[in-house]
């Protein structure tokens, strides 16, 4: 009962079809298409659909999506505005989104018509043995049919004779849709928040530090109009990530650059990030709203209430000042000014290690991160100073950040493996962290709360319970530490990762040291 | 999963016009149905448009559990399958107890094609001595069709008799008024008389129409034509009780 999902290279043609179907005179066939809607493709930011190989249109008030990889057909009413899959009703739609990240916005990529065609494929006694489903895309000139035939259960001899003639009109298996979306000239984009950088193990140090930060420069760019529009938190996120990537890069490769440039550099960008510390920390707690509520008893609801309120508010004017920031002629000059100067590595003055092979510095500084983090874990047992559990969590951010740097210099499998055997660990202290994190910044909303009005005193309330709900999860975070740690530690992952940073340490270290 | 039958031990009361229909029902509701057409002389394939399938009629049939689900057709409407049989009571015996058996390998198989029904309703053939007794075991609920009419009620005390003698629980049958015509006096009469004889009849009943007949015409079940009719809306009221009894959903 395997579905067959096609495209035509050009608009199928239903006379065409009906023909070359009648003249085996075993079938008839029905086929009807539907009115031409107008339509907005829509996917999120980082081409979450696309990459599944689903449309979605979005006509007035209808929606509908065709899955590639299924070759399911969806459609549904909307009645509201609504740019995130949990804002829309339950319904088929809603369904096939299931997976659709929830923090990213679907919106318009490119304008298209759109027919749906449907056709039943009947045997003498008038059944349906097979239907198939086409969707003809029309942008100006271009025009391009996907769809896809799926037999009724017993029926797959019929689906093989449909699929014959199907191929006989050009009919080419798809699954993918880049190659549709070019035959119908609609842009995709290239965006990816995790580019894989293509760094070459031969190459100097500073070569490629400066291709990391250029790269990471150009994803925090990409991201700017995304936050000034407010379209969803994800393009915050990850422009600060990016950001924060870069930082990390000029903190853990000591000496690639002269220790001006790097101690220059290294608060230029904090003050960057400093500027959207706040907007990022309410979008947070906005965004975990709903977890909040369920923490704390209902009767202290109407302090969150008055409490989340004040966020959004807050919020608002915080997104304003982060807007005008980023839209500001300085940050603009700066950012381009980083964007020349990365542009080319003689730009930058040189390190005492600038000239070492990029192979060799990237096992020193991954096996070196590698023991402190090591080392920090295993000092911690359960009357640890809470500071200690930050350091090992700083530590493992950096550690991941540096295997993702360095992929495509070892294995992809072996270090693939290494990042996962990281996760669960990093997961783990990543909660305990925010945990903490929202403590404290409870703490600092209560401290500028009115004392003694009524208003003031449920919102104190139900910081008090919120705090005591946020301090048991992080203990209980706290507790996991160990538990998670020993499982990284394991014998079989310590051998695993001094076998993959040490070899070859000694070897590279020799031209660096010639070049000096 | 349940198993409803519905039989009748006279013919012509409208029992494979049940069966599609209320197979149909069911499927409407959202139900992963599969209809079986175990009465050679019944037409619920015919009504499905399903050809018989000629693997079906091998003796070996059911030796091999992957020719029965590869059997069962998809019928034109969602949720909704059938298996158009022409079976030997033989084979019904052994279909029924391996249907019934969760470790049976035939359950087995309709799972690993994704094909665990939620209601399978067999259309049986109309007589008693013939019929392998195992629906009578195996069944969750039998659907039995009675008409108003005096004949009707004998063969329907016949078959709670049948019941009673061979320890077959009496409480599986549930009895309705089919092809019911509201303006026969004798109909009116037969029914408040029966109903106070056998408590298990439904509240609803099927009315006598013309509609029912076009089936053969439509080769299709009432509710795609005449859905917003009378008719129609007795087999979803009717579909909805016997969902209540049988304790489906």
């Amino acid at each position: 009962m395997a579905p067959f999902t096609y495209r035509f290279t050009s608009v199928f043609n239903p006379k065409k079809f009906k023909e070359i179907v009648h003249s085996g005179h075993r079938y008839t066939v029905f086929y009807e298409n539907s009115e031409t809607y107008s339509c907005s493709l829509l996917d999120t930011f980082d081409n979450e659909l696309m990459q599944a190989g689903r449309l979605l249109f979005k006509a007035e008030k209808l929606l509908f999506a065709f899955d590639m990889q299924t070759g399911q057909f969806a459609e549904q009413k909307v009645r509201r505005h609504w740019s995130f899959v949990s804002e829309l009703d339950e319904g088929p739609i809603f369904n096939l989104l299931a997976g659709v990240s929830p923090l990213r916005a679907l919106a318009p990529i490119g304008v298209v018509n759109v027919q749906k065609g449907q056709g039943n494929l009947l045997d003498d006694e008038g059944k349906t043995r097979v239907r198939l489903i086409n969707l003809t895309l029309i942008n100006g000139k271009k025009s391009a049919t996907v769809g896809s035939s799926r037999p009724l259960r017993g029926y797959d001899r019929a689906h093989g004779d449909l699929k014959k003639w199907l191929s006989a009109l050009d009919a080419i298996p798809c699954q993918d849709l880049v190659e549709l979306y070019t035959s119908l000239g609609i842009a995709v984009s290239k965006y990816n928040p995790k580019p894989r950088l293509q760094l070459v193990a031969q190459d100097s140090i500073k070569k490629n530090t400066t291709i990391i930060i250029k790269t990471f420069l150009r994803v925090a760019r990409a991201n700017e109009d995304g936050v000034i529009a407010d379209i969803d938190t994800e393009f915050l996120h990850d422009y600060r990530v990016s950001f924060r990537k870069i930082r990390s890069v000029l903190s853990l490769f000591k000496d690639v650059y002269s220790q001006e440039d790097s101690v220059r550099l290294k608060h230029d960008f904090s003050e960057l990030m400093r500027q959207t510390n706040k907007l990022r920390d309410l979008d947070v707690y906005l965004l975990n709203k709903e977890e909040y509520y369920s923490l704390v008893p209902k009767t202290t609801h109407a302090g969150l209430a008055i409490l989340f309120n004040g966020f959004e508010k807050e919020r608002r004017a915080e997104h304003e000042n982060v807007a005008q920031y980023l839209k500001s002629k300085a940050y603009r000059k700066q950012l381009k000014k980083w964007q020349t100067l990365f542009g080319n590595e003689d730009n930058l003055e040189s390190g005492p290690k600038s000239g070492e092979f990029t192979s060799g510095f990237a096992r020193r500084i991954l096996l070196q991160r590698y023991k402190k983090v090591c080392k920090i874990a295993r000092s911690i047992d359960a009357t640890t100073e809470d500071e200690v559990v930050h350091q090992l969590r700083i530590h493992c951010k950096k550690l991941r950040y540096l295997m993702e740097f360095f992929t495509t210099l070892f294995p992809a499998e072996e270090i693939r493996q290494r990042i996962k055997s990281l996760k669960r660990l990093q997961d783990n202290l990543g909660r305990f962290n925010d945990y903490s994190v929202q403590q404290i910044f409870l703490k600092n909303v209560l401290a500028g709360q009115p004392a003694g009005n009524a208003k003031g005193i449920k919102v104190a309330e139900s910081i008090g319970a919120l705090t005591a709900m946020l301090h048991r999860l992080q203990n209980k975070e706290r507790r996991q530490v160990m538990k998670n740690f020993e499982r990284f530690d394991s014998p079989e992952i310590r051998e695993s990762f001094d076998k993959l940073f040490k070899n070859e340490v000694i070897a590279n270290e020799n031209p660096g040291l010639l070049q000096q | 999963m349940k198993i409803l039958a519905c039989y009748s031990n006279k013919g012509g009361v409208g029992k494979t016009a049940t069966s599609v229909n209320l197979a149909y029902a069911s499927a409407l509701k959202g139900r992963r149905t599969l209809l079986c057409d175990l009465d050679p002389q019944g037409a619920s394939g015919f009504y499905y448009r399903v050809k018989p399938s000629k693997k079906l009629k091998g003796k070996s049939f059911f030796k091999d559990v992957e020719c029965f689900t590869r059997a069962i057709r998809g019928s034109d409407f969602d949720n909704l399958d059938l298996v158009p049989a022409n079976l030997t009571y033989r084979d019904f015996d052994i279909f029924l107890s391996r249907m019934k058996n969760s470790r049976s390998r035939l359950k087995k198989a309709l799972r690993a094609v994704d094909s665990d029904y939620d209601v399978i309703i067999l259309d049986c053939p109309p007589n008693i001595s013939l019929l392998s007794e195992n629906v009578f075991k195996v069944a969750d609920k039998i659907i039995v069709p009675v008409i108003p009419t005096t004949l009707s009620v004998r063969t329907l005390e016949q078959l709670y008799t049948f019941f009673g003698k061979n320890k077959y629980q009496r409480k599986k049958l549930i009895p309705f008024f089919s092809m019911v015509q509201k303006s026969k006096n004798l109909h009116k009469e037969t029914m408040v008389s029966l109903r106070g004889q056998y408590k298990n009849i439904l509240e609803s009943s099927i009315p006598f129409s013309t509609e029912i007949e076009k089936m053969g015409v439509h080769r299709a079940p009432v509710l795609t034509y005449a859905g917003t009719k009378s008719v129609g809306n007795a087999y979803i009221k009717i579909w909805k009780d016997i969902e209540k009894r049988a304790k489906i959903g």
